[in-house]
């Protein structure tokens, strides 16, 4: 009968805690509400040159493109590099524009892996534009 | 628990961390452990929060970094130099007290479940899932592990009466109780006459205010940190305050015949030296070409059941096998004892390599990664409106050692591992025969086993690492 009750009293405590954990599951931080696709109906492409990645340096371009299909000019990108491994140091660049809405950047690829380059555009009317893109890099 | 009086004779120890000023006091004090297990307890919390609801990039997330970089670094550092302090501060059994209220009738764990074999799966569970799911590159998952240690914790306390979940289940307490087994300092009693004559055994079976050891040590027969959690119970409940924390001699204890000779027992010291091989194996670049290779051998691209197949061999196939097969040849070239005698005595001495190698594997990442975490702490703090530490995450903040020092600090400690073995075994073989012959035929097996691992080990950290995982989308 005792042994009933604590388990009952155990499974009561356990199911509490997981139901706060899932809870938490549903909140996001502010840095993550809405930073995974590009604001204001800009589109953005990301190219690397050499194409697939090896380690080293390699030229990165970022093509901003505006919903009417222009290109969107006078951006201010930046582009930070993180490994799927937590604890690695990213890699940071400022692209700069060479073409109209052509913006590109030498990028130093530290090690072979696995990558997530976030690229954060900051238009010329004020917004934000921010996307991932994944990519894995050889040797 | 009856023994001769010999067998209780020890000298007073030269070094009692239980009697430096000050912080003496504090570990002996009724709510010592609450002041280390409280701050871990509150940093678990919000890693959990973190993981659930931050970035889902690892190196962005309090989850993934402070685990996988940081716990990591510092436990290897802390059994390295003083002893089992992530125990010790475990944050998973703080709500003790409240489970063992529950259990204050709870039922003893089952007889039959009184070794190290669930441990053991655990711990190559544990590892397994860490490789099959990309555990280090999921916040998600990161933070649903800490929930499950909780969760898997408190049940095992409240369930049953004694601390079943530390000694017989835990994965990192298994890592710890192995790790721990090289550390300089060790439970002991200040004078054995004093346990002698002491009626009530308050070490062990607790007081009316404080609870008696949850593994059930019985501190004057203590020769092992193996199943120590140095929660420091003993000390609080002892009325005689006769228990220390004393230094004791380097690897003293796995010279000394200190462990159960067991099967279970051994082959968790060999699990844990395989295991730190294919932990490492796991991150450098033939790891990827033997998954392709399986995968095209066997026609299918089902990546679980590829992993399980290399890390089979790797946590549990090669330990066995290296570990009795070095057994029954330590046996034939010297005669004697049966194989889990012959392994029991020898499986020690694998410890200190197999601790070297995970303490160069999980350095790499912490010298190369300390500092990641202040920009990670910073974004945090921004996100909730705490510019404490600036307005703005400095990303480019990172390694503590230069590139080119990382090799050094691997190649190091393999070889001070290695070196380290090598002295342990062969005390252990000089212990066992009194023929010098004899005992350099005994060691043999274990001497190149221990040179095989030294090599493998070498080699993978003179391999350009990968880090591969789970992709944001």
């Amino acid at each position: 009968m005792l042994a009933r009750k604590t388990a009952t009293r155990t499974l009561i405590l356990t199911l509490l805690a997981l139901s706060l954990s899932l809870a938490l599951t549903g909140c996001q931080r502010a840095s993550q509400q809405g930073n995974s696709a590009p604001a204001s109906g800009v589109t953005m492409d990301f190219t690397i040159d050499p194409d697939p990645a090896l380690v080293g340096q390699t030229q990165a371009i970022v093509t901003l493109t505006a919903a009417d299909g222009q290109p969107v000019t006078g951006a201010t990108v930046a582009l930070k590099g993180d490994m799927s491994h937590a604890g690695m140091q990213p890699v940071l660049a400022d692209a700069a524009e060479q073409d109209p809405g052509v913006y590109r950047t030498e990028f130093t690829w530290t090690m072979a892996g696995d990558w997530i380059v976030t690229v954060t555009a900051s238009l010329a009317d004020g917004t934000t534009a921010e996307q991932q893109f994944d990519l894995s890099v050889t040797r | 628990m009856t023994r001769t009086s010999a067998s209780l004779h020890r000298p007073a120890p030269a070094f009692d961390l239980l009697r430096v000023p000050g912080l003496g006091r504090l570990l002996r004090w009724r709510w010592g452990r609450l002041v280390f297990q409280a701050p871990l307890a509150v940093i678990a919390a919000v890693m959990i929060y973190d993981g659930l609801t931050g970035p889902k990039l690892a190196p962005q997330n309090l989850a993934t970094v402070a685990t996988w970089v940081h716990y990591r670094g510092l436990v290897v550092l802390a059994l390295l130099l003083a002893g089992n302090l992530f125990c010790m501060s475990c944050p998973f059994t703080l709500p003790r007290t409240l489970a063992q209220r529950l259990a204050r009738h709870g039922r003893r764990w089952p007889r039959a479940l009184r070794n190290k074999w669930l441990a053991i799966t655990l711990f190559v569970g544990l590892l397994f899932l860490y490789e099959a799911f990309d555990l280090w590159a999921s916040p998600w998952l990161t933070a649903w592990l800490i929930v499950a240690y909780f969760v898997a914790a408190f049940v095992f306390e409240a369930l049953f009466a004694e601390s079943p979940f530390c000694k017989y289940l835990c994965p990192i307490g298994a890592f710890n109780f192995v790790g721990s087994t090289i550390s300089p300092l060790q439970i002991t009693s200040r004078d054995a006459d004093v346990c002698r004559s002491c009626v009530g055994k308050e070490c062990v079976n607790g007081s009316a205010q404080v609870l008696g050891c949850g593994t059930e040590l019985f501190v004057p027969q203590i020769r092992s940190n193996l199943d120590c959690v140095l929660c420091l119970d003993c000390a609080r409940a002892c009325p005689h305050d006769n228990v220390a924390l004393a230094a004791r001699k380097p690897l003293s204890e796995l010279t000394n015949a200190a462990w159960p000779r067991r099967w279970d027992v051994a082959l968790l010291a060999l699990v844990f030296t395989f295991a730190a091989l294919g932990n490492a194996f796991g991150m450098v670049p033939p790891v990827y070409e033997l998954e392709a290779a399986l995968a095209g051998w066997l026609g299918t691209d089902n990546e679980v059941l590829i992993l399980a197949l290399i890390f089979g061999v790797l946590y549990v196939l090669a330990p066995v096998l290296a570990g009795v097969g070095a057994a029954w040849l330590s046996r034939g070239l010297a005669g004697g004892e049966r194989i889990r005698v012959v392994l029991g005595r020898y499986a020690p001495a694998v410890v200190p390599l197999g601790f070297a190698i995970w303490f160069a594997h999980y350095w790499f990442h912490f010298a190369s990664g300390a500092l990641t975490i202040i920009p990670v702490l910073q974004s945090f703090m921004i996100d909730h409106g705490v510019a404490l530490l600036g307005s703005a995450p400095n990303w480019r903040l990172g390694a503590i050692l230069p590139a080119n020092g990382l090799f050094l600090l691997e190649l190091g400690s393999v070889l001070i591992g290695f070196l380290a073995s090598l002295a342990v075994l062969r005390q252990i073989a000089d212990n066992a025969h009194n023929d010098s012959r004899m005992a350099r035929r005994a060691m043999t097996p274990w001497l190149v086993l221990l040179v095989l691992v030294a090599v493998l080990a070498v080699t993978l950290f003179t391999l350009p690492m990968e880090m591969r995982g789970m992709m944001t989308g």
